[in-house]
């Protein structure tokens, strides 16, 4: 026999007569951690079905890919703006995922009889398991500085934070300490322990031993049984669902049942059957949205990009969702149970505050940025339902422009202008009198009724005149898109316009549609075939791009302007579009090569969608100044946008930052109205 | 410097064995408050898995103290 074999023939004892046993016992114990892992998810599930019906079925192999993208690829969080948590993360899942194998394979080489003398798949899976060991405790190691030494603001600890730490080093150190105990203990000098077990080989130099091999014994039982209990313990915990592990499952199920609707789509009520107008109790959400609030796993990066907390507004995009779920637990506090507690508070005055719920701009940065794919916007939108449709507890601005929009179907009160005055002079087609058109020209009502975007308008048709584009306008026939009414919690009178305008479009057989507006773009082509409004519907960017592309525009390539380009909300995050902006600016010379410190998908909110062009804003909170301070920074001379809302803020911005001289905002199609100018 | 050994080894052992009483007295703690016990016991609670938590860490400061083997 060989050294080595005889080293493993004396191994084989604790083997055999030490961890045999401990894990003949674990698995008679696997039953119970089944029964707890049932109570645990039972006591979720029971909840998640107290809430409505949602259908979030379907497409099971796109759910499928992007639930394991997120699960397993971890792609949500390793970014380059994350490098640290990124790595971190996947150190720590990485190595229990290597750790879990080397233990599985190790659990049946008992039962295949492959350690002695250990086969190459034993002595792999020995190695793997340390490997895998040692990842978990760099990753955890970082987990534990980030946490409680660099102490980030985004990230709040409660007591079972701390535990898992203490659980996972816990059972990682013991596990590593077995191995090298019996290593210390064998009689044999090792062959090659220090190949197969490095971690447990070095260990076995720092703990004594006792001169009595029996003693030795005992003492590697002890070993095994602090190493086993610990890890137990854990699993039943975790299977409890009361830790933050918990996200292992609930946020992968979270990740499975994502929407896969476009991105901009609120759900729609059906006023002729429903009973509720937006969410006012707790139960009222959906089953998806009630398994958000348990999928977080209060990481805060939603925080950390809300523009209106970055502001200092009171909203939190994380708040609502630990609220949320405090209010849940509150009102369903017995396991298992499903009576609700007498006397709750009111989930939107007392647990959210209404005034979280009016702060937000809808921008969606926190979905954009979550990791488990929670929808913090629909929670929001739907509370704010109930404030506007049962409760008509609406800002007072905002009340205005709604009025506006119910009583003349726009939300610019006090306007003298009517949707045509920006057309003066212009020639634009009107459908009333002439219908033969090829596409649409939506103006928007900021566009058609406010006097600074009437100039984008009026560029916007030069260009497609001078690209020989056959197009018109609904005039006076056009109604506002409904987006404000819709953002702001009004359903029914965003029902109301928008069937309204289906019912013209489909009157001049409208097919094709363009419009400079984000928002009308993202609600005409995302939120009318709700209602049987199916259109073409193309932002002005993409069709002057395509114009440009295919010689249709000459236009000068040299511009003395330097931009940069701002991605509004509407049309980066909800709808990706993203390049063809940048694009025009480019091929018009007016791109100053400079991005704004947060562009594309991280880019900052102006502040004006939400309704919120229409609400009174606190001074020292307004979004459009903090991205104005941002676009100073740039050194560029002009402020290149692609909606109105943005136009607006940014002029508005510019005034307070007293650089309106010196910086100007302008419309994409000014820019390139310009360019074409000039070639003339 | 044998003892010195030792005692850094104790005290290791002692370190973890003390973690584990810690974890599983504080998730004892969560699961009785999770299980409907008000927040008026939280203190009296916290004060008994406390107490229980330093008589443990005595225990085994006396146990791997005497039984520890020596290097």
């Amino acid at each position: 026999m060989s050294l080595r074999e005889i080293f493993w023939a004396g191994q084989q004892i604790y083997l055999t007569e030490v961890f045999l046993p401990v894990i003949i016992a674990v698995l008679l114990f696997v039953p119970l951690l089944a029964a707890l892992f049932l109570f645990g998810f039972g006591r979720h599930y029971r909840l998640w079905k107290l809430g409505q019906p949602e259908d979030r079925s379907g497409q099971w192999w796109d759910r499928l890919r992007g639930m394991l993208a997120v699960a397993v690829v971890n792609m949500r969080i390793l970014n380059r703006h994350e490098l640290y948590p990124g790595i971190m993360h996947a150190l720590i899942f990485g190595g229990s995922a290597v750790l879990i194998l080397g233990k599985i394979v190790r659990l049946f080489s008992y039962l295949t009889g492959i350690t002695v003398p250990p086969q190459s798949v034993y002595l792999y899976a020995s190695l793997a398991s340390e490997i895998g060991a040692v990842l978990i405790l760099i990753g955890g190691g970082m987990a534990v500085y980030r946490r409680y030494i660099v102490r980030p603001s985004r990230l709040d600890n409660k007591p079972e934070d701390s535990l898992v730490f203490v659980w996972v080093f816990i059972i990682v150190l013991t596990g590593l300490m077995v191995k090298g105990y019996r290593i210390a203990a064998s009689d044999m000098a090792p062959v090659d322990w220090a190949m197969w077990s490095p971690v447990g080989y070095l260990l076995s130099y720092v703990f004594p031993t006792f001169m009595i091999a029996a003693r030795d014994e005992i003492l590697v039982w002890h070993r095994a049984i602090i190493h086993t209990i610990p890890a137990f313990v854990l699993l039943g915990y975790i299977w409890l669902n009361r830790s933050r592990l918990q996200h292992i499952l609930l946020s992968s199920l979270n990740g499975f049942f994502r929407s896969l609707k476009p991105k901009g789509s609120l759900n729609a009520i059906d006023f002729e059957t429903t009973e509720l107008f937006g969410v006012s109790n707790i139960e009222e959400f959906t089953w998806k949205q009630l398994m958000d609030l348990d999928a977080c796993t209060r990481c805060g990066r939603c925080q950390d990009v809300c523009p209106a907390n970055i502001s200092g507004k009171a909203l939190n995009p994380k708040k609502v969702i630990q609220d949320l779920k405090d209010h849940l637990y509150e009102v369903y506090p017995i396991p298992l149970s499903r009576k609700p507690i007498e006397g709750r508070k009111d989930m939107i005055s007392e647990a959210i505050t209404e005034e979280v719920v009016w702060d937000c701009t809808t921008c969606r940065a926190c979905m954009e940025a979550c990791p488990v794919y929670i929808e913090h916007v629909n929670k929001i939108i739907d509370m704010r339902r109930n404030l506007a449709m049962e409760r008509s507890q609406i800002p007072e601005t905002a009340q205005d422009a709604l009025k506006s929009l119910g009583a003349r179907e726009h939300p610019w009160r006090g306007t003298t202008a009517t949707r045509t005055d920006w057309a003066e002079g212009l020639e634009v087609k009107m459908l009333s009198d002439d219908s033969d058109i090829d596409v649409l020209y939506w103006v928007g009502c900021t566009a058609a009724l406010d006097e600074r975007n009437m100039k984008v308008a009026a560029a916007t048709a030069r260009i497609l005149k001078a690209a020989g584009i056959n197009f018109g306008m609904l005039g006076i026939e056009e109604s506002c898109c409904g987006d404000p009414a819709r953002r702001m919690g009004d359903e029914y009178l965003f029902q109301t316009l928008c069937e309204k305008n289906i019912g013209i479009m489909k009157g001049y057989e409208i097919k094709k549609i363009i419009t400079t507006c984000p928002h009308c773009y993202n609600t005409l082509k995302h939120e009318y075939p709700q209602f049987g409004g199916e259109f073409e519907v193309v932002h002005h960017t993409q069709f002057i791009l395509d114009l440009m592309r295919s010689g249709k525009l000459k236009f000068s390539r040299s511009n003395a302007r330097k931009a940069v380009y701002h991605d509004s909300c509407y049309l980066g995050r909800y709808n990706d579009i993203y390049s063809q902006p940048r694009e025009i600016l480019a091929a018009i010379g007016a791109a100053s090569g400079v991005e704004l410190s947060r562009h594309g998908p991280r880019s900052f909110c102006c502040g004006g969608g939400g309704g919120h062009m229409w609400m009174e804003e606190d001074i020292e909170k307004r979004l459009n100044v903090k991205r104005t301070e941002e676009v100073i920074e740039t050194g560029a001379d002009v402020i290149a946008t692609a909606c109105p809302y943005c136009l607006s803020m940014f002029e508005d911005g510019l005034k307070a930052k007293e650089v309106e001289e010196t910086i100007k905002a302008m419309d994409l199609s000014e820019l390139l109205a310009e360019s074409l100018d000039a070639e003339s | 410097m044998d003892v010195v050994l030792r005692s850094i080894a104790i005290i290791i052992e002692v370190a973890l064995l003390a973690g584990i009483a810690y974890c599983f007295l504080q998730g004892v703690k969560l699961a009785v408050t999770d299980m409907g016990a008000g927040t008026k016991y939280n203190r009296a609670l916290t004060m008994a898995v406390a107490m229980i938590f330093a008589i443990v860490v005595v225990f085994f400061i006396a146990h791997l103290t005497t039984f520890y083997p020596t290097v």
